[in-house]
């Protein structure tokens, strides 16, 4: 198997590379974790609040902002809070009323933690119709009218503070299912891609040293050159996609749903992100080249496929602009493995559309290679 | 290897233009030619990696084209530029070569120990390329082309950059090959490797090639004889009399107790010559016309440009 012979020489190249270590072992895990603490290491959960612009919903909003245990994110409208809670990037999400009239809508996920924040929201709520119901009394008493009524209230409301309560946590801390999940997945998507553009660097080394002309003069035919310069590329994809699952898995209790799914899942987008690997190495002249260019569409796509800011937070129509990246195909199909304990099933049109655009890409970055290397033969 | 009418352009530059000649097994053959000649591009077509615009390659009785992958296990491709990969150890890289020239795993070992100590590379084997000397990377780059025993070694200006023991070294190691039986193509534009190495010589300029034959034959060509200079211990001039007297040689002349003729075949008229002049001859120098000689002759142009 000269193919292997071809990758695995490719990869001993790569790892001989001190700085190999630093971005595919130690860059990624800091990632994960600078951003999981970022974003989602504060144990105070995420609920989304919708706020209509009144003067009952504003102060509600201000309330809740105020309430302890709770992260308040302020979010535009009532469906994409709903769709942010279901993918877990929320785990609550309070849509106020304008007005007393209308009832205030509280989703939750379900499960302790939902219930806990319930009772935060709960109490907020009751405090607040306490206030209200105390400014009508005064009112009616006093002949004031309702706004003055409810400044008299708030004046003393510091007198008589919510009675305290002592809460000690008993037994065994809960699992932690956190943002870390989905902090990992996204660096997962961004770095095997990252890595197996930039590793592309390898192959234009070996075509400009005249390394890959002399294969040529060997019994080898360009069909086993190309397959082996691409295994390269996808092993080093494959590598570092198991240095971040296993070792976000041990270090952050990071969960991936179903091993054999997900194993699919990151073989695909291997698959894929090597295939533009071959691509990059055989267009681009020159390694600086391929590094610029590695590096924005790495990023680039991965902003937009959203594997730095959730696609949840993403308008419907950015949504759809971000499937047409397969850093958004695969974040879909994690997000379902991660959080609702979906199998290969569930995933299958993820799949589907991640292992064709893998052959695709794969495909023409091959026979664009070997126009080049018969070129270079012609 | 035999190659036959081969043609090549590079767009409106003809490159090669018409080349044939033949090697035979065992033979050390040189392409001689100045920069810019078309070595490397017929060198390239006959090892495989260069398609012709037309003309036909045999390498031990297959057709050699660029997709002719079983044929080029006989050649072994030296390239002109280090095709090695700094960052990977001499062994690394010649493992790489062996296994890509088909060699199972025992023998690649056994080859590539085998290859490090014909060219003296043993010791260093286990450091990065990058790390050699230019020498020590020319050494190797030959040493990749050996591996797996071809019939035919193909080397493009092995001793360029070179320092003159590396060099040596080199021209040691080929002519060690070529006596063990391997067939050899050999381009340079140093004409004294080709007067050292080459059974035979093809001359190359713009694409054509334009003289072929022995290293003598050649220079006979161009009426040139081999210069002897005898240096003698007594009577020069009775004995520079008789030797003009002999047909070994003529034109002899004295400079103080030196003698110098010139002779049509000297290797052969050589122990005659000695026989006549008897045991006065203290030193026999044999000058043999050069090559450079031949191209100047031929194109009217230095072969160092
Ligand atoms: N890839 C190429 N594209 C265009 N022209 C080329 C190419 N390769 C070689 N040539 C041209 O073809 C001619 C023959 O080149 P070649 O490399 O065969 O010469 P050479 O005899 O090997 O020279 P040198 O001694 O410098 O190695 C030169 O004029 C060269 O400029
Ligand atoms: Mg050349």
């Amino acid at each position: 198997m000269k193919e292997l012979t071809i990758a695995a020489t490719s990869l001993r190249r790569t790892l001989r590379e001190r700085s190999s270590i630093f971005f595919l072992v130690l860059f990624p895990m800091l990632m994960i974790l600078v951003l999981g603490v970022a974003f989602g290491g504060s144990f105070s959960p995420r609920v989304g609040v919708v706020t209509p612009h009144t003067p009952l919903a504003e102060r509600l909003a201000d309330s809740l902002h105020a309430a302890p245990g709770i992260a308040v994110v302020a979010v535009a409208e009532g469906s994409t809070a709903i769709a942010s809670v279901e993918h877990g990037d929320l785990e609550a999400a309070v849509i106020l009323p304008a007005d007393l009239n209308t009832p205030l809508r509280y989703v939750v996920r379900p499960g302790i933690q939902g219930q806990q924040i319930s009772s935060i929201v709960t109490a907020v709520l009751d405090r607040e119709e306490a206030r209200l119901r105390a400014a009508a009394f005064v009112a009616a008493e006093n002949g004031l009218s309702l706004p003055e009524a409810q400044s008299r209230v708030d004046a003393i409301a510091p007198q008589f503070p919510p009675a305290p309560v002592d809460v000690t946590y008993a037994g065994p801390e809960p699992a932690r299912h956190g943002r870390f999940d989905a902090m990992a997945s996204s660096e997962l998507l961004l770095f095997m891609f990252l890595v197996a553009m930039t590793n592309s660097v390898a192959l234009i080394e070996s075509r400009r040293l005249g390394v890959m002309r002399r294969m040529l003069a060997t019994p080898t035919s360009t069909g086993t050159i190309i397959r082996g310069e691409g295994l390269a590329r996808l092993s080093v994809s494959l590598l570092q996609a198991v240095i971040i699952m296993v070792g976000s898995a041990l270090l952050f209790q990071v969960r991936w749903g179903d091993p054999v799914a997900a194993a699919l899942l990151v073989a695909a987008f291997a698959v894929v992100a090597s295939g533009f690997g071959l691509l990059l190495g055989t267009i681009a002249r020159t390694s600086e080249v391929a590094i610029g260019a590695g590096l924005l569409l790495s990023l680039g796509m991965a902003a937009l496929g959203g594997a730095m800011m959730p696609l949840d937070l993403f308008s419907s129509t950015m949504r759809k602009v971000a499937h047409l990246t397969p850093h958004a195909w695969a974040a879909d199909g994690f997000s379902e493995l991660a959080r609702h304990n979906a199998g290969i099933a569930d995933i299958a049109t993820e799949l589907a559309v991640l292992w064709t655009a893998g052959f695709a890409v794969f495909g023409v970055a091959a026979w664009l290679l070997r126009r080049r290397l018969a070129r270079q033969a012609a | 290897m035999s190659c036959h009418d081969l043609r090549r352009n590079y767009g409106k530059l003809v490159a090669v233009n018409g080349v044939s000649f033949d090697i035979r097994p065992a033979e050390t053959y040189g392409l001689l030619g100045p920069n810019g000649a078309g070595k490397t591009t017929v060198i390239s077509i006959i090892a495989g990696v260069l398609q012709a615009d037309a003309g036909q390659v045999t390498v031990a009785g297959r057709p050699i084209t660029p997709r002719a992958i079983g044929a080029k296990a006989a050649i072994g491709y030296v390239p002109q530029e280090l095709a090695l990969y700094p960052d990977l150890t001499g062994r690394e890289n010649l493992r790489f070569f062996a296994k890509l020239y088909g060699l199972r795993s025992s023998e690649t070992k056994r080859r590539v120990d085998e290859v490090l100590g014909i060219i003296g590379l043993s010791e260093r084997a286990g450091q990065l390329v990058s790390t050699y000397s230019g020498g020590m990377k020319r050494r190797l780059n030959i040493a990749a082309g050996l591996l797996h025993r071809p019939n035919l070694l193909i080397l493009d200006e092995p001793t360029v950059g070179v320092d003159p023991q590396s060099r040596n070294a080199i021209l040691g190691n080929i002519e060690t090959l070529a006596r063990e039986g391997m067939a050899v193509l050999y381009t340079t534009h140093y004409m004294e490797e080709a007067q050292r190495l080459c059974d035979r010589v093809g001359v190359l300029d713009e694409g054509k090639l334009i003289a072929e034959g022995t290293v003598r034959e050649l220079t006979a060509m161009v009426g040139e004889q081999d210069r002897v200079r005898l240096t003698v211990a007594a009577e020069p001039q009775e004995l520079a009399r008789r030797l003009n007297a002999s047909d070994l040689g003529h034109s002899a002349a004295v400079d103080g107790n030196e003698i110098t003729l010139l002779v049509k075949d000297a290797p052969t008229a050589l122990p005659a010559i000695l026989d006549l002049a008897g045991q006065t001859v203290r030193s026999v120098i044999v000058e043999e016309p050069d090559l450079e000689a031949v191209f100047l002759h031929l194109t009217g142009k230095s072969l160092r440009d």
